[in-house]
């Protein structure tokens, strides 16, 4: 009864049969895209009881966070998405830009969706668009139809023609009020049930544990302290973290005190061949007066006993000096070199925040310009600075990895927070030294370690794209500068990364929009809160589903026991066509090349196969 | 003069000396070592005349064969190479008459230098006997394939004397009335790259002679054309008398003929040079008639599309020396367009530019907009985007095109060998491609002799140009782009563009065919592509899908060309990718796995229509199975 609505206002045949055969088509079409439980929001008869949303809270979200995460009206309930939603339907083409031809058919909004279902003599299935990636909207009007042009947060952009003028008008706000929808536990992911999913597998994708584990097997200066069990000591640190032995838990608590947002001095990865650690943390709150805290030096102290008799250590800030000394005047600082002895410091600034994130606007805007005069490509590619920021955080990276494997040295990375040039430093150090992590779930587990359960605030960082015209406030690119690195190291090293460009491009539009929850939240304490663990799928399960594997992983893959040291030189750089120009070029070439390599690595297989089959049939002499 | 015999082509002179050396542990070497490692080994025993004839019994005919191909050693001294990258090192250069290496003295002698001579622009000495500082004497080598090579030597008794002479000797033999080194060469191979090319064969494959084309002998003795080749496609109503009188109003004789035929709708790309309008704007009633001729052969209403492949500016200029092109009011039933493609001054100086950027520090930070300012991609961009032009006129059958520049032997070749490998995948795969080098470049003379200036002298010669390095890159940048429509792969453009130079091979000396027929090239010398062919998996691009009929048309914007880094900063360590043997390494696995996977394939489908064919006959099925095997391969 749901779904007759929904359907009964896209349908555009007039007689009751076509009707119903029309909508039962549409109904096979979503449950085979796992959608069907998906919609019931969108849907302004959804009875009460079988709303998500009026089932009791978790006794554990307290009143004041469930209000903040839900959004302007929390007890609206079903309702709310229907009140935005101002017509259902409309007859619309659609052009997806070069290589796709257009598509016609009637148009829908639901409450998370666009769906367009092209007619009933068209071969090509349901044309569906999560409204969470629009990234911005532009509608223009003339005569009787409209023109919709939507800019999505992967870098795609899509044109709706749309006859009437009012249709086009309300489809526009529709959208423009769906797509910039707060409240995460009413977002997509909460309702997205696919085929062959287990619910609630997402807890059993790389807890800490295992990462303890295997540090564990290596060293044994190292614990898994859960001094953060109820997100207490650090609200952006997972349950467990690894920290030295010799320090316990209340050293921690004082350490964290004295540093920001409590992010305390904690393993990263465990560099076996050499003995040595990186570590990531926040920057001490020194502040003016020179503050010490004697927790923090005992840590830090405590992590070269641990690596060997006599280990120095480096500290890489990834500000510049003057910007880490500025830093104290607003309570924060870098550690002083009398207090922490053993440990160097280097500057290596980064550029993070806004003018990353301006960087990416600019990199778009130049891609997408396809006025732009042949001869000034080169140069406005070099404004946009983009692959000057490739470049340093490739090569704070590999100084951070050369000082674990060349210096024998420990490394400390900090910037302010923590939580985004940090992370790209000790994310890309552990790919250049660890084979592991180059695999195709060692790197999974990485994204998960360092990024996700690091607290990588995605939600803030991710929620406009390129396109948005509104003003950035927390906006930053920072995990797509991170991917784009990998990519670059892909490029340089063919053979050495189990997983290829899809994987890449798959975590870039997943961290944007996503059916699934693994991105959603900016820390595991409000992931803990909204349930994301239970309540919506984990993209690694997804991903990890044998139809994808072909997409994603690198066939020329065989396993590389060096570290990989990438060449850094501006030439070596090059600008990731598969990500910026994806949508402005024809795809056949490279997506034919990568069928081919697969073909030939697993035809070898297919025809050993295949031949005892044929033996069999044939009649023995 | 010759000091010591050698035989090195392939190959690193061993400095293993003095008797000390123990012959039977040389025997035990060979018995294990690996073919080409062990060819190597021999090689270098050989030329050090080490133990002579202890060795030989173990060689078997081929190897025997190979070192036939012996030549001297004529310098063997200590000098200091000046690296860019890593500073002066200490060595030992040792000069053949067909190249140059050197050995480093200081780290496991490991080899530093291996230049054939022939690449050698220019030498200067730097320097004199009584300049000072460290390494201020010596000599400057510049190489015509990006890179330049300091020499220090000892300041005392002219001791760069004898190393200047023998280099300008050898680098230069045009100018000592020495032969070239292909001249000289003896090696062998177990194929013939002279071959590849038969013009008849390459004609009939594209289903010529027609009812509209017919070959022609007219310029059996050069004496229409001396630097067309003997044989030419031309309209089967032109008769030879027509022929002569066109010739008269084009530049150099070079006559409107044909290059390629789309095998469905017939239309054609057709290659000559400019028309002699001149400042009075001449005409010439046959020329007229001669392009409604190649209009009317495939019954085209519209009109024959005439790419000019220069500026416009540049095609009003040539008026004033007696060239010019051909104007609508002549030539009624033609369209003409211009492709603003510079001349070959240009392009040398945009390459120059791109040396400075690159050789031998990289511009580092404004790398872009450096790369920028020399203007080699955008030149990159209009060879193609004129290319893509021409091509999109033939297939999709609106219209036969003409294509000249002035001459018709520099861009026009670009052009029309460009629009032919994006229309034909035969020219793609390696054969395919050295008989579209051989037929649209060297017999259709391009020329070689002055661009590249083989054994010359002349360094600032202003008919130098990389006009076919230029056509190079474009066929990367389209194998780039196209990484499965090739079946060759990098390393085969790059041996070509290092042979382009070497002066080894006759493939590409003179600059044409009736000058290569006078001084029996194909019977003096060997061709590059019997190297190439003797020794094809090298050059194989694994991912290779052979596909029939398929046109290419690149992205010819700047946002999808990109610097050929592996060509022109192949000599920076820095830049090198760090593991290319693990790749190449993956790459022949891939191969082979390919190879294995047709064979099985081959295998199977003959044993299925064997059993097919067997108890109830069904003559069909072969070729239901061919299809199949093509979408795959």
């Amino acid at each position: 009864m749901m779904f007759f609505f929904l359907f009964s206002v896209s349908g555009n045949a007039s007689t009751p049969e076509f009707k119903k055969k029309k909508n039962s088509e549409c109904l096979l079409r979503l449950r085979h895209e796992g959608l069907l439980n998906s919609c019931p929001a969108g849907v302004a008869s959804c009875p009460a009881s079988s709303c998500p949303f009026r089932s009791p809270r978790s006794p554990r979200l307290k009143l004041l966070e469930s209000a903040l995460l839900l959004g302007p009206r929390p007890t609206a309930g079903g309702m709310e998405f229907s009140e935005l939603i101002r017509t259902g339907r409309a007859q619309a083409e659609l052009l997806r830009g070069p290589g796709a031809p257009p598509l016609r058919g009637t148009l829908c909004v639901t409450g998370h969706h666009l769906l367009l279902s092209p007619g009933p003599q068209a071969t090509s299935d349901l044309w569906l668009l999560l409204l969470r990636s629009v990234d911005s909207i532009e509608k223009r009007v003339a005569g009787d139809s409209g023109t919709i042009t939507l800019r999505c947060k992967d870098l795609r952009v899509l044109q709706l023609d749309i006859e009437g003028v009012e249709a086009t008008l309300d489809i526009a706000r529709s959208i423009e009020a769906l797509s910039s929808l707060e409240s995460v536990i009413t977002s997509f992911p909460f309702f997205y049930r696919p085929k062959g999913l287990r619910l609630g597998d997402a807890w059993h994708f790389h807890p800490p544990e295992h990462h303890y584990k295997r540090v564990a097997r290596e060293t044994n200066a190292w614990r898994l302290s859960e001094v953060n069990e109820d997100f207490s000591v650090c609200p952006s640190y997972p349950r467990a973290v690894i920290v030295p032995r010799a320090v316990d838990d209340d050293a921690l608590a004082r350490s964290a005190r004295f540093r920001q947002g409590g992010r305390f001095p904690v393993l990263s990865y465990h560099h076996a061949p050499s003995g040595t650690v990186l570590l990531r943390s926040s920057q001490p709150l020194t502040g003016p007066q020179k503050r010490r805290c004697a927790e923090d030096e005992e840590l830090l102290r405590a992590v070269l006993a641990g690596a060997r008799p006599g280990a120095r250590g480096f500290i890489v800030d990834t500000r510049s000096a003057q910007a880490a000394k500025q830093a104290r005047m607003t309570g924060g600082g870098t550690e002083a070199k009398a207090a922490y002895p053993g440990w160097k410091r280097l500057h290596r600034p980064m550029e993070r925040g806004r003018p990353l994130q301006e960087s990416f606007v600019r990199l778009v805007e130049a891609c997408g310009d396809l006025e732009q005069s042949m001869d000034r490509w080169l140069s406005r590619l070099e404004g946009c600075r983009w692959l000057a920021h490739v470049k340093e955080a490739l090569s704070t990276a590999c100084l951070a990895a050369q000082g674990m494997e060349r210096e024998g040295a420990c490394i400390l990375v900090h910037g302010a927070e923590g939580t985004d040039s940090t992370l790209l430093v000790t994310s890309l150090a552990q790919l250049i030294l660890d084979p592991l992590s180059r695999t195709m779930t060692g790197f999974q587990e990485l994204v998960e370690r360092e990024w996700i359960q690091a607290g990588h605030p995605f939600q803030l960082r991710c929620a406009h794209s390129a396109f948005s015209h509104a003003r950035p406030k927390h906006e930053a690119p920072t995990f797509l500068l991170f991917l784009d690195c990998v990519w670059q190291l892909g490029r340089q090293f063919p053979l050495s990364l189990e997983f290829g460009e899809g994987l890449l491009l798959a975590l870039f539009e997943h961290a944007y929009a996503s059916p699934f929850g693994t991105f959603l939240c900016n820390s595991e304490k409000e992931r803990c809160l909204c349930e994301v663990r239970t309540r919506t799928h984990s993209l690694w399960s997804g991903l990890n589903q044998p139809k994808e594997q072909r997409k994603l992983r690198n066939p020329l893959y065989v396993l590389n026991p060096l570290a990989i040291w990438p060449s850094v030189e501006p030439q070596s750089l090059r600008l990731w066509q598969g990500l910026f120009l994806r949508w402005t070029r024809p795809p056949e070439p490279s997506e034919a090349a990568w069928e081919k390599v697969w073909q030939i690595v697993t035809d070898k297989e297919k025809t050993e196969g295949s031949q005892p089959t044929v033996s069999a049939s044939e009649p023995q002499p | 003069m010759p000091l010591k015999p050698s035989s090195c082509l392939e190959d690193v002179p061993f400095v293993m000396r003095g008797p000390e050396f123990p012959v039977w542990l040389l025997h035990q070497l060979l018995s294990i070592i690996h073919t080409p490692w062990r060819m190597s080994l021999l090689r270098g025993l050989l030329g050090m005349e080490l133990i002579g004839i202890s060795v030989r019994p173990f060689l078997d005919f081929q190897e025997r064969l190979a070192l036939l191909g012996t030549f001297f050693i004529l310098i063997d001294k200590e000098v200091i190479y000046i690296c860019p990258f890593n500073g002066p090192i200490k060595g030992r250069v040792y000069i053949t008459n067909y190249r140059l290496y050197l050995r480093s003295l200081e780290t496991d002698s490991a080899l530093i230098l291996d230049v054939p001579l022939g690449v050698i622009s220019r030498i200067e000495k730097m320097g004199g006997a009584t300049s000072r500082g460290e390494n201020s004497y010596g000599l400057d080598i510049t190489c015509k394939d990006m890179r330049n090579l300091r020499f220090a030597l000892k300041q005392e008794g002219h001791s760069r004397r004898d190393m200047f002479e023998i280099l300008t000797r050898h680098a230069f033999p045009l100018a000592h009335s020495l032969p070239i080194f292909a001249f000289l060469n003896e090696e062998k191979f177990n194929v013939d790259g002279w071959l590849v090319y038969n013009p008849v064969e390459e004609y009939r494959r594209q289903g010529l002679p027609n009812h509209h084309w017919r070959i022609t002998f007219i310029n059996k003795c050069y004496e229409l054309c001396d630097t067309y080749p003997s044989l030419l496609v031309v309209p089967y109503r032109a008769s030879d008398e027509d022929l002569r009188r066109v010739a008269t109003f084009r530049s150099r004789n070079r006559i409107p003929v044909l290059s390629w035929i789309h095998p469905e709708n017939k239309t054609v790309i057709v290659r000559c040079s400019q028309p002699l309008v001149g400042m009075s704007g001449k005409r010439n009633k046959d020329d007229e008639k001669y392009l409604d001729v190649i209009r009317e052969t495939n019954r085209q209403i519209s009109k024959l599309t005439i790419y000019d492949a220069r500026p416009n500016v540049n095609a009003v200029a040539n008026k004033a020396t007696g060239g010019g092109y051909e104007s609508d009011d002549a030539y009624h039933n033609a369209e003409l367009f211009f492709l603003d493609i510079h001349n070959i001054h240009v392009m040398r100086e945009s390459l120059k530019k791109v040396k400075d950027i690159v050789y031998p520090n990289v511009e580092e930070s404004h790398w872009l907009s450096s790369l920028e300012s020399t203007h080699w991609l955008e030149h990159i961009k209009l060879v193609l985007t004129g290319a893509i032009q021409v091509a999109d006129k033939v297939s999709s059958g609106k219209s036969s095109v003409l294509v000249h520049c002035s001459d018709g032997w520099d861009r026009t070749a670009q052009l029309t060998s460009l629009a032919m490998l994006m229309l034909d995948s035969f020219y793609r795969s390696i054969e395919g491609f050295e008989i579209l080098v051989q037929k649209e470049w060297i017999s259709f003379g391009h020329k070689f002799a002055s661009r590249i200036g083989h054994g010359d002298k002349n360094h600032a010669d202003a008919d130098r140009s990389p006009i076919f390095l230029q056509f190079i890159d474009c066929v990367w940048q389209m194998s780039k782009q196209f990484p499965t429509a090739f079946e060759f792969n990098e390393q085969f453009l790059i041996t070509i563009l290092d042979h382009l130079y070497s002066c080894r091979f006759g493939t590409f000396l003179y600059n044409c065919e009736s000058a290569r027929e006078r001084q029996k090239v194909t019977e003096r010398t060997v061709s590059l592509w019997s190297l190439i062919n003797s020794n094809k998996d090298k050059f194989k691009n694994p991912f290779y899908t052979k596909e029939i009929n398929r046109v290419l048309y690149p992205v010819a914007s700047m946002r999808h060309l990109e610097l050929w880094v592996n060509y022109y900063i192949r000599w920076n360590p820095r830049i090198k990718q760090q593991q290319p043997n693990p790749v190449e390494q993956r790459y022949l696995e891939l191969l082979a796995l390919r190879d294995e996977y047709i064979k099985r394939l081959e295998e199977l489908q003959l044993a299925n229509s064997a059993k097919l064919s067997d108890p109830s006959t069904s003559p069909s099925s072969p070729s239901q199975m061919m299809p199949h095997v093509q979408t795959h391969f």
